[in-house]
C-alpha cells in the first residue's frame, strides 16, 4: 500500500475497495451515485494527509481491487496484503434521512462529497433527451433525470440541514445541458440567489457553457463564487466519438473560449475543468491540462470508472502507474502559472491540483501549506468575505454609470 | 429579472478597484476637512465671521463640486442645510432662494421640452430636416449637425442629443460602419454633440447654465437679460462657431462614404411609421411658437419664468399633455442643484466672502478689465472640460460678480462671460451628455479629439473674445 496519500487516493478511485462482510449490512456508510454520472456506488474516506477519497465499492470492476475495508472497533482500517491504514470513514450525513417541507427525501436533492453538498436541481440533461448524452455518463439510468425541476424551498430547506448539523462548507450546483443561449443560467439564478439569501457560504456551479459571454459575467454578478464548464476529453475526435451532444451543441472550441473568458472574470483559481483521465492517451490529457493552465483555469482530474449501467462499461480501466505522471504535470504546470490551488480542493470525487502536489516532488507538498488555513473557520470567513467583497469591487450596474455621468 | 447586459463585471486590477471604492469616502473626508482647515484659521481681518464661514462653505462645495464627491444636487442641498447651521444666512432666506425665479424657467423649459419629445413632435422635426438634407453623405452630415444646433435653440441641448442619438445609431447600423475605424461614423456622431454644444449657447433654452447664471446675477444685483437680448448676444457666435465646426470636421475626418441611400431608407421608413402629425403634436407646436414669441416680445415686462410656466398650464389645459408624460423628463436634481447654487452664490455676495475671495484670486492676478475677461472666459472654459458646467457657473458666477465690483465692469457682462464659455466643451465625455453619448457610441476615443477639439476650443475663444470687445458694446454689454 502506498504510503503517498496521493498515490493511494488515485489508486483507490481506479480500483475501488471490496467491503468486509460485516459492513455489508452499513448502508449509512455508503453513499449512493446521485451528483453526476461518472461517479459509482462509493465510500467516503479521509485518507491520511487529509486526503478525502470517494472509492468505488459494488462494482464489476471493484471485485478484483486489493483494497479491503474493515472495521476493528469503532476504527476503521484500509488494507492491501499484509499493510494496515487507519481511515475515516465519512459517512452518510443525518439529514439523508429527512424530508424537506413538500416531502422530498433529502439525500434524493443533495449529496454531501467531503466539504460540499451536491445539489443538481435540474430534470433531466438535454443532451440525454436527444440522445446524445456522453457514453461514460450513467445520469439518466440512475434516476437524476426526473419529470420536474426541484423547487427552490426543498433545496433551500436541504441545505439548511446540511448546514445544521456541520456536514458541508459550500454549496456545489450542477445540472446537465440546458438547450438555450444561457445554457441554464437563467435555470440556476434563483437558486444561488435564494441560497446566498439564506447562508453564508460559497457557491460553485457546474454547467455547460453558454453561447454569449455576457451570461457568464452574469452568473458571476448573481453571486456564484466558482465556475466549471467540463470539457472533459481533450482529443477532439474521442470527444467527438464518445459525447456526440458536447460536440454538436455547444462545440469543443466553446468550452475552451468560455472558460478563458470565465478566468478573466471570476478570482484566480475558481474556474475548473474537469478532465476524465483513462478515456484518452495520456499524452492528450496532458495536452489538455496545458490548455486549460494557459488560460488559468485549473485543471481538475477524475478518474474514468466503466460503470455497468454505461455503454463503455467494458473499457478498459487506466492504470494507475500508467497514469500518474498526468496528475504529477498537472501540478508542476498549475503552480508554473500560479494558479491558486486553495479555492477548488477536497473533491473526494476527482484529484484537484491541490492533491497533485503529492505525485511531485517531496518539496512541493510544502504548497499545500495554506490547506489548512484554508479549511479552518477563520480562513473559510475570509475566503467568503474576499470573495463577496471582490464582486462588489468588480460588478456594476449599467444604470449607475449612467447615474454618475450625471446625464 | 435582471438582463446580462444590465451588469458589467470590471476586470481591472484589484487595487485599482480597491483605490476607487475608497476614494469617495476619502474625498468625503477631505471636503470636511478643508472646511475645517478654513473655519479653524480664522477669519481674515478684512473678512467678518459670517463671510469667513460663507468661504468654508464654499470651499467645501467647491471640492465636492470638481471632484464629483456627491451628486451635484445633493452638494447644492448640502450647501442650503450649511448656510443657516453656520448663521451665514437665516433659514428662511436661505430656502427662500431656491424659489427663485431662474429655478421657476428652468423648470418650465424642462417641461416644454418633455411635451415636445413625449408629444413625438422633436423626432418629428429630426426625421424632417434628415429627409431633406441626407441625400449624400456630405448633405447627411451637415444635415445631423445643422438639426443638433437648430433644435438646441428651442430646447436643451442634453435633451436635443438624447432625442438623436437613437436616431443616429439606427443610420449608421443602416449604412453598416465599423465602430472601430470608421471616420465617417466618427463625424456624424461629433456632428450631434459638437451641434448641439454650439447650438445650445445661442439662447437661453439651450442649456440650463444660462438661467443659472441669470439666476445668480439676479439675486445679486437685481439686473437681468431678457430673452431677446441673450440670443442677440449669443446668435453671431453659435453661426460663426458652426462654421468653425464645420471646417475642423471635414479637415480631421473625411468622408470615406460614397453611398447614404441605406440611410435616407431609415428615415422614410422611420417617417411613414409616424405617419401624419397628430393633434397632440399640432398643439405642442402651437404652444411652443407661441411662447417663443411672448419670450421674445413680453420677456421683459411678464418675466421669462412667468411665461414659460404659462405655456405649461396652458399644455395642460388643451390635453396637450398628461402630468405622468412629463414627469419623466423633467431633470429634478438639477433644478434641486440650481436652488442650492444660487442660496449659496448670494450666500457669497451678501457675506462679503466673494468680494474678499475675489480680492486674493482673479482680482490679483488681473491688472485691468482685458485680463479680468481673458481670466475669467479662460477659467470657465477649463473648468467646464473638467466638471458639469452647471458647478463650473456655480464656482465662477458669485466671483465674477465681485472681481466686477473692483474693475469697475458692468456686472451684468459675467453673465454671458462666464454661461457661454462654461457650456463650450469638445473634448472629453465629461464635459457635456452630448459628448458622453458621442463616446457611448464606440466610434470615438479621447486620441481621435485632442487635436480637433483644441482647435474648436482655441477658435472659440478668440471667436468669443473678439465678440465681447467689438460686437457686445454694441448691444450695450460693455466692460
Amino acid at each position: 500500500m502506498s504510503p503517498n496519500p496521493g498515490f493511494l487516493k488515485l489508486d483507490l478511485a481506479i480500483r475501488g475497495i471490496v467491503v468486509d462482510d460485516s459492513l455489508r449490512g452499513r448502508n449509512d456508510l455508503f453513499h449512493a451515485p446521485t451528483v453526476r454520472g461518472p461517479v459509482a456506488r462509493s465510500v467516503e474516506l479521509v485518507l491520511p494527509g487529509e486526503v478525502l477519497v470517494s472509492a468505488p465499492v459494488d462494482e464489476a470492476f471493484t471485485t478484483d481491487s486489493p483494497y479491503s475495508l474493515l472495521q476493528e472497533a469503532d476504527r476503521f482500517y484500509l488494507q492491501a496484503g499484509d499493510e494496515r491504514a487507519e481511515v475515516q470513514i465519512v459517512g452518510a450525513p443525518g439529514y439523508y434521512a429527512k424530508k424537506t417541507r413538500s416531502g422530498l427525501p433529502m439525500w434524493r436533492i443533495g449529496s454531501s462529497y467531503g466539504p460540499y453538498l451536491a445539489i443538481n436541481p435540474a430534470s433531466r440533461c438535454a443532451f440525454s433527451a436527444k440522445g446524445s448524452q456522453c457514453q461514460f455518463c450513467d445520469a439518466s439510468t440512475q434516476g437524476v433525470d426526473r419529470d420536474e425541476p426541484i423547487p427552490v424551498e426543498d433545496v433551500v430547506d436541504t441545505v439548511r440541514a446540511a448546514f445544521a448539523e456541520g456536514a458541508i462548507d459550500f454549496v456545489y450546483l450542477h445540472i446537465g445541458y440546458v438547450d438555450s443561449e444561457d445554457s441554464g443560467v437563467r435555470f440556476l439564478e434563483p437558486y444561488v440567489r435564494a441560497i446566498k439569501r439564506h447562508f453564508d457560504t460559497l457557491v460553485a456551479v457546474q454547467l455547460q457553457p453558454p453561447r454569449d459571454n455576457r451570461w457568464i459575467d452574469y452568473i458571476y454578478a448573481i453571486g456564484v463564487d466558482a465556475l466549471s464548464y467540463s470539457i472533459q476529453i481533450h482529443d477532439e475526435e474521442i470527444l467527438k466519438s464518445l459525447c456526440v451532444g458536447r460536440v454538436e451543441q455547444v462545440g469543443r472550441q466553446r468550452y475552451y473560449d468560455a472558460l478563458a473568458h470565465a478566468a478573466q472574470i471570476f478570482p484566480n483559481g475558481t474556474v475548473w475543468s474537469d478532465l476524465i483521465v483513462g478515456l484518452e492517451p495520456t499524452e492528450s490529457t496532458i495536452a489538455g491540462v496545458d490548455s486549460l493552465v494557459d488560460m488559468g483555469v485549473l485543471p481538475v482530474l477524475s478518474v474514468f470508472r466503466p460503470l455497468g449501467d454505461t455503454d463503455l462499461r467494458d473499457h478498459p480501466m487506466p492504470d494507475t502507474a500508467e497514469v500518474a505522471p498526468v496528475f504529477a504535470h498537472m501540478f508542476e504546470r498549475v503552480r508554473e502559472a500560479g494558479i491558486n490551488i486553495n479555492w477548488v480542493r477536497d473533491l473526494s470525487f476527482a484529484v484537484t491540483p491541490f492533491e497533485a502536489r503529492y505525485f511531485s516532488d517531496p518539496d512541493a507538498a510544502v504548497s499545500g501549506a495554506l490547506g489548512p488555513l484554508y479549511r479552518s473557520r477563520l480562513g473559510n470567513l475570509a475566503v467568503r468575505n474576499l470573495s463577496r467583497l471582490r464582486r462588489r469591487l468588480r460588478v456594476r450596474q449599467v444604470n449607475d454609470s449612467f447615474g454618475s455621468s450625471n446625464l | 429579472m435582471a438582463q446580462p447586459s444590465s451588469f458589467v463585471v470590471d476586470t481591472r486590477p484589484i487595487w485599482i478597484l480597491l483605490l476607487q471604492s475608497v476614494r469617495q469616502p476619502l474625498l468625503l473626508a477631505t471636503g470636511a476637512a478643508i472646511y475645517f482647515a478654513v473655519r479653524s484659521v480664522g477669519p481674515p481681518v478684512d473678512l467678518d465671521p459670517a463671510g469667513h464661514r460663507a468661504l468654508a462653505v464654499f470651499a467645501l462645495c467647491v471640492f465636492y463640486w470638481v471632484f464629483d464627491v456627491l451628486p451635484l444636487m445633493i452638494t447644492s442641498i448640502l450647501a442650503i442645510i450649511l448656510l443657516p447651521l453656520t448663521g451665514v444666512l437665516p433659514a428662511k432666506e436661505a430656502y427662500a432662494l431656491f424659489g427663485s425665479e431662474a429655478v421657476f424657467f428652468i423648470l418650465g423649459a424642462f417641461i416644454l421640452a418633455a411635451a415636445m419629445m413625449k408629444s413625438g413632435l422633436s423626432a418629428r422635426l429630426a426625421l424632417m430636416i434628415l429627409s431633406r438634407f441626407g441625400h449624400e453623405p456630405i448633405s447627411l452630415l451637415r444635415g445631423i449637425f445643422v438639426l443638433n444646433a437648430t433644435m438646441s435653440f428651442f430646447m436643451s441641448e442634453h435633451a436635443v442629443a438624447a432625442m438623436t442619438f437613437p436616431i443616429l445609431v439606427e443610420l449608421i447600423a443602416a449604412l453598416h460602419l465599423p465602430a472601430s475605424r470608421d471616420s465617417y461614423g466618427r463625424a456624424l456622431f461629433l456632428a450631434m454633440a459638437w451641434g448641439s454644444t454650439i447650438g445650445g449657447v445661442a439662447t437661453l433654452l439651450g442649456g440650463a447654465r444660462a438661467p443659472l447664471a441669470l439666476g445668480i446675477l439676479r439675486e445679486v444685483t437685481g439686473d437681468s437679460y431678457s430673452f431677446t437680448e441673450w440670443a442677440a448676444l449669443n446668435v453671431p457666435l453659435t453661426l460663426s462657431l458652426s462654421v468653425a465646426a464645420w471646417i475642423v470636421l471635414r479637415t480631421f475626418f473625411p468622408i470615406g462614404v460614397l453611398d447614404v441611400s441605406k440611410a435616407e431608407q431609415a428615415v422614410e421608413e422611420r417617417l411613414m411609421k409616424i405617419g401624419r402629425m397628430t393633434l397632440q403634436e399640432r398643439l405642442v407646436a402651437g404652444v411652443m411658437i407661441a411662447t417663443i414669441a411672448c419670450w421674445i416680445v413680453l420677456g421683459e415686462s411678464f418675466g421669462l419664468a412667468n411665461i414659460a410656466l404659462a405655456a405649461v398650464v396652458v399644455l395642460f389645459a388643451i390635453g396637450a399633455v398628461q402630468w405622468r408624460d412629463v414627469e419623466g423628463y423633467v431633470n429634478w436634481g438639477l433644478i434641486l442643484m440650481y436652488g442650492g447654487a444660487i442660496s449659496l452664490g448670494s450666500a457669497l455676495h451678501k457675506s462679503g466672502a466673494a468680494t474678499w475671495l475675489a480680492d486674493q484670486t482673479i482680482a490679483s492676478w488681473a491688472s485691468g478689465p482685458v485680463t479680468v475677461i481673458l481670466l475669467i472666459t479662460a477659467s470657465a472654459v477649463l473648468l467646464t472640460e473638467m466638471m458639469s458646467n452647471s458647478a463650473a457657473v456655480a464656482i465662477l458666477m458669485p466671483l465674477s460678480i465681485a472681481v466686477a465690483g473692483q474693475f469697475d465692469i458692468d456686472p451684468r457682462l459675467m453673465a454671458p462671460l462666464v454661461a457661454v464659455p462654461a457650456g463650450l466643451s469638445f473634448i472629453l465625455p465629461i464635459g457635456t451628455p452630448a459628448n458622453a453619448m458621442a463616446y457611448s457610441s464606440g466610434y470615438l476615443k479621447v486620441s481621435h479629439l485632442i487635436i480637433p477639439g483644441l482647435i474648436l476650443h482655441l477658435t472659440a475663444l478668440v471667436i468669443f473674445n473678439l465678440l465681447v470687445w467689438f460686437y457686445w458694446p454694441l448691444l450695450g454689454v460693455a466692460s
